[in-house]
């Protein structure tokens, strides 16, 4: 099963100005799919698919979904309760009608670049959940006190064992976790929220 | 001389005199025959005075036979008089007595001249001469009765009767004087005439004295009718005074008209002349002494409110309508000059108009000061509307966002295509469908947002209400979503068109429409519904449009339910408080009615009744006068 490919989603009521929005990022070469409605937007959507979603009006339901794709809102008033509810939403973009093409455009690649970026880093995140729970309970207590800068024996004396027992579960979790260095497993630890005890 | 010359000769000079008076009052006044019946009497008596006079000289018996021969033609005349007299005069008597009495008279007087020497007599054998009552020798006939003079007594007899049964009839009627006077002299008189018989028969041995029984009847009628006289002299002299006081109520109307400033007018109908004070003739420019009529009337009218005027009077004339029209007179400097009539037609028996009084009035300052109202309150609407635009202004804004966007992004994808090269002419002929359609939708908005900002008079057109409600919606369709407001609509089919102006009705609906959005800010969403209706129904005892906003908001305090239609009354926060009471009037001028009620359940409900047909109360004018056109 091949992935799709990245489409701009435009969903607005309005007949005319859908078409037209369509017609443009068409032409500028993107794959595009025009609904009437979030409802109608939701029942097709592949969560797989890259892209962005062109709205031109406010649609709770989208957030409530909570949708990946980052959302470019277009709309008649940039006044501020209305911009400053687009981002709690989560927009990407804020652009106001009628739009200019040039704008709409440039916003839609960044919406893009950063969904794929977004993709990315989700990617990476999961592998490296992936790897966390490859480690044992014991080896995962002795990650979160390596990640605090302790030493082998301090951590063995608040364990309550030995230096010897510390030093193997370190190497198996520094080996588990595929990294060289205390500071590259400190960074990982922070990416999937860690805390160090 | 002895008295008894001198008093019959006086008896005779009186009865004349009165007959000369009474004649010439009849020659004055011809219709009342009473008169010219009591002249005759009198007369008659003075010549049977005279021949009574002659034929107690009379020397041989040859006079004396011709004398009582002719004395019969006095006589017919008297009893023919009297006989009149009571009739016409005293409205009494029987009719068949009175033609009883005339025909048998009249058979005595042609018997009279058939027999020899007359009808009393058969012959008179010797004339009796003695002094009577210390007078001078007089003379008495003696001779053999006629048996045919008993015709003439019975016509006496007759004659009585006749009195008796009048004076009998106007006793009754409760006209006692007369009964007395008249009716009793004349049965006096009457029974007196008996002497004649009597002295014929030769049981008594008196000269005739006929003269006097019948100056009898002459004098009370004499009485009666000078008393008659006096009573009309009387009459006169009260005309005269409320002849005065009419003048002076004439004078006092004139004075009160003067003041008022009004031109009494009078229209002949039949013979289309007008007669008109000269107040009247300053307010329509005629010239003094010019002749009128409804023409020239209807020539000193402004051209466009001939038609109307005309309609008002013939309506009146119709229907006996009091006539009543305002219009604009043209006065010949080329002034124009309001002018209220109004007047009352007068029918004759046959239900025939005859003419028409009324009155007119210069009225152009209240004109003026109703057109200035109305321009203030125009102003104060269009001030309204442009206030309510800037709330609604991000709807309009998304109005018209929604086309231009659809234009720009249409025309843009057109460009790129191609630069592309590669040219679909089938997607081209698309977009350039959808640049044409979304620009009239564009127009569309701007048209009715023009509409809506202009600023001017009121206009006096038939309006659809249906169309109104639509207009409206789309207008704040936006502003509806926005608000996650869902109208639903019951407009009734085949409402018949009212007067006025649409975008000022526009505004009114508006105005409610935003009041009942705001009222249901806090409800639920699945609660914020409006229910807009359209019917008909009773406004002003006349048939209505009425149309009602529905809302499911919160309801109106009773006691603030005729408050919230006053300027500067206001539950909002933003508000100024004045859209309501602009709506209030504005709907006052279209002669409706705006009012609100509270729903059963919840919010509350506003009303507005619109007359069928009828034109405002304000007729736009400028300031020289004219009609706006609004064409």
């Amino acid at each position: 099963m091949t992935t799709p490919s990245p489409t701009v989603f435009v969903v607005d009521d309005y007949a005319p100005v859908r078409r037209s929005i369509s017609r443009v990022l068409h032409a500028a070469g993107f794959a595009v799919a025009a609904f009437a409605s979030a409802e109608e937007f939701l029942a097709q959507y592949d969560p797989r698919t890259l892209g962005c979603l062109v709205l031109l009006e406010l649609q709770d339901i989208l957030a409530k979904a909570g949708s990946v794709l980052p959302i470019i809102f277009l709309t008649g008033t940039a006044d501020i309760p209305k911009s400053v509810q687009a981002m709690k939403h989560g927009a990407s973009d804020f652009l106001t009608k009628p739009v200019n093409d040039e704008d709409l455009l440039s916003a839609v690649r960044v919406a893009f670049e950063k969904n794929r970026s977004v993709r990315q880093q989700q990617t990476e995140l999961s592998e490296i959940l992936a790897r966390l729970a490859t480690l044992t309970p014991r080896e995962r207590e002795v990650l979160e006190y390596v990640v605090t800068g302790k030493l082998n024996k301090q951590i063995a004396g608040d364990l309550g064992t030995v230096e010897q027992t510390v030093k193997v579960h370190r190497a198996r979790v520094m080996q588990k976790m595929r990294v060289r260095s205390v500071a590259e497993l400190v960074r990982l630890t922070q990416r999937c929220g860690i805390s160090a005890r | 001389m002895s008295w008894i010359t001198i008093v019959w000769s006086m008896n005779a000079a009186a009865c004349l005199t009165l007959a000369g008076i009474y004649l010439l009052v009849w020659c004055k006044q011809r219709q009342n025959w009473a008169h010219l019946l009591f002249s005759f009497t009198a007369v008659a008596t003075a010549a049977i005075a005279a021949f009574e006079s002659a034929m107690m000289h009379a020397e041989t018996i040859g006079q004396y036979e011709a004398l009582l021969r002719w004395i019969h033609v006095p006589v017919w005349v008297l009893v023919i008089s009297f006989v009149s007299f009571v009739r016409l005069y005293l409205h009494a008597g029987r009719r068949w007595l009175a033609w009883s009495i005339c025909c048998l008279r009249t058979l005595v007087l042609i018997l009279n001249f058939v027999f020899t020497p007359n009808l009393n007599f058969r012959h008179i054998t010797s004339l009796r001469q003695f002094s009577w009552g210390g007078g001078e020798i007089i003379s008495v006939p003696v001779g053999v009765a006629n048996p045919w003079g008993l015709l003439s007594s019975v016509s006496l007899l007759l004659l009585l009767i006749f009195f008796v049964d009048a004076t009998i009839t106007v006793w009754r009627r409760g006209d006692r004087r007369r009964a007395l006077v008249v009716g009793g002299s004349m049965i006096f008189g009457a029974i007196l005439a008996w002497h004649v018989p009597l002295v014929i028969w030769g049981i008594i041995d008196i000269p005739f004295f006929l003269c006097f029984t019948y100056s009898g009847i002459v004098a009370a009628m004499a009485y009666e009718l000078s008393y008659d006289v006096l009573h009309a002299a009387q009459l006169a002299r009260q005309l005269q005074a409320s002849e005065a006081e009419l003048r002076e109520t004439e004078q006092r109307m004139q004075l009160a008209a003067s003041a008022a400033e009004l031109g009494m007018w009078m229209w002949d109908i039949a013979r289309n002349e007008i007669w008109i004070t000269d107040k009247g003739r300053a307010l329509f420019g005629f010239a003094p002494s010019e002749k009128l009529d409804f023409d020239r009337f209807r020539s000193a009218l402004h051209p466009e409110d001939r038609e109307s005027v005309h309609q008002a009077v013939e309506n009146s004339l119709r229907t006996g309508a009091e006539y009543e029209s305002e219009y604009r007179a043209v006065l010949p400097d080329g002034e124009v000059r309001w002018i209220a009539g109004r007047g009352h037609v007068e029918f004759n028996g046959d239900g025939q108009p005859v003419r028409m009084r009324g009155a007119s009035v210069d009225i152009t300052k209240r004109k003026q000061a109703e057109e200035l109202a109305a321009r203030q309150r125009n102003e104060m609407a269009h001030l309204s509307r442009v206030t309510m635009l800037g709330e609604l202004s991000g709807s309009i804004a998304h109005e018209l966002n929604l086309p231009l966007t659809a234009i720009l992004c249409n025309a843009q994808a057109a460009q790129r295509i191609l630069a592309n090269g590669q040219v679909d002419r089938t997607e081209l002929r698309e977009i350039l469908n959808e640049v044409i359609s979304e620009n009239k939708r564009a127009c569309e908005v701007i048209r009715r947002l023009r509409l809506w900002l202009k600023k001017g008079e009121a206009r006096q057109d038939s309006v659809r209400i249906n169309k109104v409600v639509q207009d409206v919606l789309k207008l704040i369709h936006s502003d509806l979503v926005n608000q996650k407001v869902i109208v639903n609509c019951e407009l009734a089919r085949n409402l018949p068109a009212v007067t006025g102006d649409p975008v000022q009705l526009q505004q009114v609906l508006v105005n409610l429409v935003v009041n009942a959005c705001d009222a249901m800010a806090d409800c639920n969403t699945p609660e914020r519904r409006l229910l807009i209706r359209t019917g008909t129904g009773n406004g002003n005892g006349n048939g209505a449009v009425l149309v009602s906003v529905t809302d499911r908001g919160g309801s109106i305090p009773e006691e603030k339910m005729e408050q919230i239609f006053e300027p500067f009354f206001t539950t909002k926060a933003k508000g100024m408080g004045l859209g309501l009471s602009v709506c209030h009037s504005i709907i006052a001028v279209h002669r409706g009615k705006l009012w609100a009620t509270n729903n059963a359940d919840c919010g509350a409900t506003f009303h507005f009744s619109l007359p069928i047909g009828i034109r405002g109360t304000a007729v736009p004018i400028s300031s020289n006068g004219q009609l706006d056109d609004h064409a």
